[in-house]
């Protein structure tokens, strides 16, 4: 596996995180949570079939899985809006979030996205004011949040359902600030850049890994995901469950200073040492106590 | 009026909108607004002078500077582009202090559109978290001036990690019960927009100022749409329900004060 990932190029893990076989969020979601049932809208106005979201049983747990849905064909893609989501599948997100809080369910998010929707309907409903206000209310949600990056995980589209205690990544998945399209045509006005914009972008899990935003990087079956989606699922499983059991025996507050503080921090590992990326070994972990020292 | 009060800023020689030929001294005088309604684009010492009683602005965390964390090379090495922005004397895309706005304290932090389009970056993100902590520990009212190209690309990931920095910082804010203004001028896009600015207890925007989360080049770009006239304007964002008022920036001093001083009453 090791020497799998060291032989890839960055625009290959971009290719794999995109695979067109590559399990999606569903495809995770029942196999971690069989009897899983997807619940439907904002409340408000709409449901966004950009995201799904949910409640099943996992290990022996009532669980809130909310996650980020691509299609298999056309005519599921054009469905599902390519995973882009609207103002509303924040709302939906929300609202999941605080029915968990009401039960004292565990929170499972999963990324995968290119950006929240580009495009006039999403500013007509107010996209920004929703991102903003969703990675404002995630800080409150008084129970255990995991989230995953599963595939591409892309600016704020990302973001506004991965404020979380703990943020994973799994082997070939990328997250960004931008899309490298995106924002190759911010600094170049050129989109066909994007190979070189994902090389400075520093976008895979071992460069996250390395500058101390992610917890953990989940293996992949060999050649990828799509490989193996009951082995790819079970890795996710196991990986999800080390995280959440110490979560579940911490005091609401407790948790949620610790949340503010992840995030608050989110850069102290960097700004203590600025060498980090593909230049470091993939293996480092990150002490727990670098999260608290300094940022400043 | 103030704005004698405020510092040179660089004008064409005529108005972009109804073409007149602009006399600085008087438009400054107008605060950068001509006779026919177009506003200028002002940076972030010029919002200070304008916005803060004279003598009270007390700037904070200057020293946090900016680092090039990615190596970033291409189209120009980052660490080329932040010298260059300190020899021209600018200090990072936020700058953030206490001062007086008609005889009350606030925080007041600035964009400032000058430095790498104002975008959001670690030091910024910085500064205006460390900007929430204060005024939430002191309950002092919080002024926001944004003018924002949205998160900064040479920093990647790490600039997107601002915007939930920032957010939980505020959202602490808010839960205190204490006062954020939020006023958004030309141009305001991206992640700033979706993290902290429009989350204010009042938004205001300023007349003819562009705001939006994806700017329109990369939405035709995306979705080969041919947008309205008028689209991501500040009027466009009244009408959707994402800004509270548009206000002249002659008047927005004034209404400032008002508005700290109905909100501020319960501090």
């Amino acid at each position: 596996m090791a020497a799998q990932r060291d032989t890839l190029s960055i625009w290959q893990v971009v290719e794999l995180a995109r695979h067109r076989d590559r399990p999606y969020s569903l495809d995770y979601i029942k196999r971690l949570a069989p009897d899983f049932i997807e619940l439907h809208g904002d409340r408000i106005s709409h449901d966004d079939p950009a995201v799904v979201a949910g409640i099943g049983t996992w290990h022996g747990l009532t669980t809130v899985f909310i996650g980020q849905q691509k299609g298999r064909n056309l005519a599921d893609r054009v469905a599902r809006n390519w995973g882009m989501m609207h103002p509303e599948g924040f709302r939906k997100a929300l609202r999941m979030a605080r029915q968990a809080v009401k039960f004292g369910f565990p929170i499972i998010s999963l990324v995968d996205t290119p950006g929240a929707f580009p495009g006039e309907s999403a500013e007509e409903r107010g996209i920004s004011s929703a991102i903003g206000a969703a990675i404002m209310e995630w800080f409150e949600i008084a129970v255990p949040v995991i989230a995953v990056v599963i595939g591409e995980g892309s600016s704020g589209g990302a973001l506004g359902i991965a404020v979380a205690d703990r943020v994973l990544m799994l082997e070939n998945s990328l997250y960004t600030v931008a899309s490298p399209e995106a924002a190759a045509s911010i600094v170049w006005r050129d989109n066909a850049r994007k190979v070189e914009a994902a090389a400075q972008l520093q976008i895979t899990s071992r460069d996250l890994l390395a500058m101390g935003v992610v917890e953990e990087v989940v293996p992949e079956p060999e050649g990828g995901a799509h490989a193996d989606y009951d082995d790819a699922a079970r890795e996710l499983d196991a990986a999800l469950w080390r995280h959440m059991e110490p979560l579940l025996s911490m005091e609401a507050g407790e948790l949620l200073q610790h949340r503010y503080e992840r995030f608050r921090y989110v850069d102290s590992l960097v700004a203590a040492d600025p060498r980090f990326g593909p230049k470091v070994e993939p293996k480092v972990q990150v002490p727990a106590e670098s999260m608290d020292a300094a940022g400043s | 009026m103030y704005g004698s009060r405020l510092p040179p800023i660089a004008l064409t020689t005529n108005c972009p909108s109804c073409g007149v030929g602009l006399v600085p001294e008087d438009l400054r005088e107008q605060v950068y607004v001509c006779a026919c309604g177009h506003h200028f684009r002002m940076h972030a010492d010029a919002w200070i002078a304008m916005v803060a009683d004279p003598g009270t602005w007390e700037e904070r965390w200057a020293d946090v500077r900016p680092h090039d964390l990615l190596e970033w090379k291409v189209p120009k090495p980052y660490q080329e582009t932040i010298e260059q922005a300190r020899e021209e004397g600018l200090n990072e895309a936020v700058r953030i202090g206490t001062a007086e706005v008609a005889g009350r304290s606030i925080w007041l932090a600035v964009f400032d559109f000058r430095f790498v389009g104002g975008t959001l970056s670690i030091v910024a993100g910085e500064r205006l978290a460390r900007g929430f902590e204060q005024a939430t520990a002191s309950r002092t009212p919080y002024v926001l001036i944004a003018a924002t190209g949205g998160a900064r690309m040479q920093e990647g990931v790490l600039a997107l990690m601002q915007m939930a920095k920032v957010n939980g910082a505020l959202s602490r804010l808010h839960r205190a019960g204490v006062p954020y203004l939020s006023v958004l001028t030309d141009p305001t896009y991206g992640g700033t927009p979706a993290s902290l600015a429009m989350q204010g207890d009042v938004n205001i925007a300023e007349p003819g100022a562009s705001i939006g989360f994806t700017g329109p080049r990369i939405i035709k770009q995306a979705t080969y749409a041919d947008l309205p006239p008028g689209f991501q304007s500040a009027d466009f964002q009244l009408r959707c329900g994402q800004v509270d008022m548009v206000v002249p920036r002659t008047e927005l001093r004034e209404r400032l004060a008002h508005l700290l001083c109905l909100y501020c009453r319960g501090l």
